[in-house]
């Protein structure tokens, strides 16, 4: 495999865990693969609440041990899967 | 033409805007089918409740998204929004699937016109037009309101409301917007800021994105269907859903990316750009390009488009203030002292 490759299979792999994680916990009556990694998480998108927000942060913190401190930070994480895996991956490193 | 569009995109990012309508068609469903009409063509379920809108797609056969749609309930009656179809056509593909209900479609251009206030004190702007009520009117809902009628919605991430209103008042309201508008450094736009603006976010557009290859699954629009609905197009999705190889991503470049253009990783051709420019917000150039699908995640250097290098984002590639303008705490006349982080982190 080539560098981009092997980088972009560690971004698939952690939209996975990603998605798995908010179909269960959020209980989002979708399969994974329709959260498509760019789509708004709250509003129109998915219609995720300020309840899901507060699951979220709990699931971060449990799950990928990210905590969010800053509430600007947060409010720009949670637009999208991308964004949640942006946060991840500053936080612990690559990729 | 350039520093125009700059000032106009910045305006949009930072105040408020005014831009015309045309692009936007309104139809309105009348009759004891237009709701169950409405369910046949929406591939998400539209919220039958009054003064509230679904953000939802028209689809062909072959599940090509061929318009953007904004499905309106108004008691009995509904607005139907739509960009990339003009009305006539949004009629036609409507009552073709409305056999044996009781439905009538009207196309209100000829009455009727819209007009679009965008920006992160769109709504402070409306408000003293309007009434200071308007505050509290939650996206994705709309109220008819002394002369016109108030859409809150929106395609730039900013706070946006479509105004629909009927043709031989429009002049006066746009005259009370421009002389309200002063007050909150109001700039008329044009479309293709708000289609700029759009890429900035990565709000699909219609006019610009569309292909006759691509489904929702490939735009990332999963969010606007469901699978286990009957709809135009939903027989195709469900046999693309098994076979879908590519899905767009967002790329971004120092250097000019073109529509068009071929993609290229480990020099390999991935896919190609369906809508580029640049965005005056980030000071680069970004695209939307359908490539490969193992290869479409954000966060990836190393892509060549023409001559040049780019690289994947996370959307929306902007962090837009009107995320964090709170109607209850800032103000406009306070923007500057509020605080806000810039547009763009470094």
């Amino acid at each position: 495999m080539t560098d981009l490759e092997i980088r972009s299979a560690a971004r698939a792999a952690m939209l996975d865990r990603l998605r798995g994680l908010l179909v269960v916990h959020l209980q989002l009556g979708r399969d994974p693969d329709e959260l498509d990694p760019d789509a708004p998480l709250f509003g129109s998108g998915l219609g995720l609440d300020s309840l899901d927000a507060v699951e979220l942060v709990v699931c971060l913190e449990s799950e990928f041990g990210v905590r969010i401190e800053d509430p600007v930070a947060l409010r720009h994480s949670f637009r999208s899967l991308n964004k949640m895996i942006d946060l991840i991956s500053a936080t612990r490193g690559a990729p | 033409m350039t520093a125009r569009l700059d000032h106009e995109v910045r305006a949009l990012r930072t105040a408020t805007t005014l831009a015309a309508g045309d692009h936007i068609a309104c139809v309105r469903v009348r009759g004891s089918g237009a709701t169950d009409a409405i369910d046949r063509v929406s591939p998400r379920p539209a919220f039958a409740r009054a003064g509230k809108m679904t953000h939802t797609l028209v689809l062909d056969d072959d599940a090509r998204p061929i318009a953007d749609l904004y499905a309106c309930c108004d008691e009995d009656d509904w607005f139907l929004l739509a960009e990339g179809m003009p009305a006539p056509a949004l009629i036609e593909h409507v009552r073709a699937r409305a056999a044996g209900l009781d439905v009538a479609l009207d196309d209100l251009s000829p009455s009727h016109a819209m007009v679009t206030l965008n920006g992160p004190y769109a709504w402070e702007l409306l408000g003293e037009l309007t009434t200071p009520d308007v505050i509290g009117l939650p996206y994705l809902g709309f109220f008819h309101a002394d002369g016109f009628t108030c859409f809150r919605g929106g395609k730039t991430g900013e706070y946006g409301y479509d105004l629909l209103v009927e043709r031989d008042r429009l002049g006066a309201l746009r005259d009370q917007i421009l002389t309200v508008g002063r007050r909150f450094e109001l700039a008329e736009i044009s479309l293709a800021a708000l289609e700029i603006a759009q890429l900035e976010n990565l709000v699909w557009n219609p006019r610009r994105e569309s292909a006759p290859d691509l489904t929702p699954i490939e735009l990332q629009l999963q969010w606007r269907i469901r699978y286990d609905r009957e709809y135009p197009g939903a027989a195709a999705l469900h046999r693309r859903r098994r076979v879908a190889e590519r899905r767009a991503v967002l790329l971004c470049a120092d250097r000019e990316l073109a529509d068009g253009a071929r993609v290229v990783a480990d020099g390999r051709d991935i896919g190609g750009v369906l809508h580029a420019g640049r965005s005056p917000t980030r000071g680069d150039w970004l695209a939307i390009a359908i490539v490969e699908r193992a290869l479409a995640h954000a966060g990836l250097a190393g892509f060549e488009v023409g001559d040049a290098v780019a690289r994947t984002l996370s959307a929306p590639s902007i962090d837009n203030r009107s995320l964090l303008v709170d109607p209850q705490r800032h103000a406009f006349a306070t923007r500057d002292t509020d605080g806000f982080p810039p547009l763009v982190r470094p």
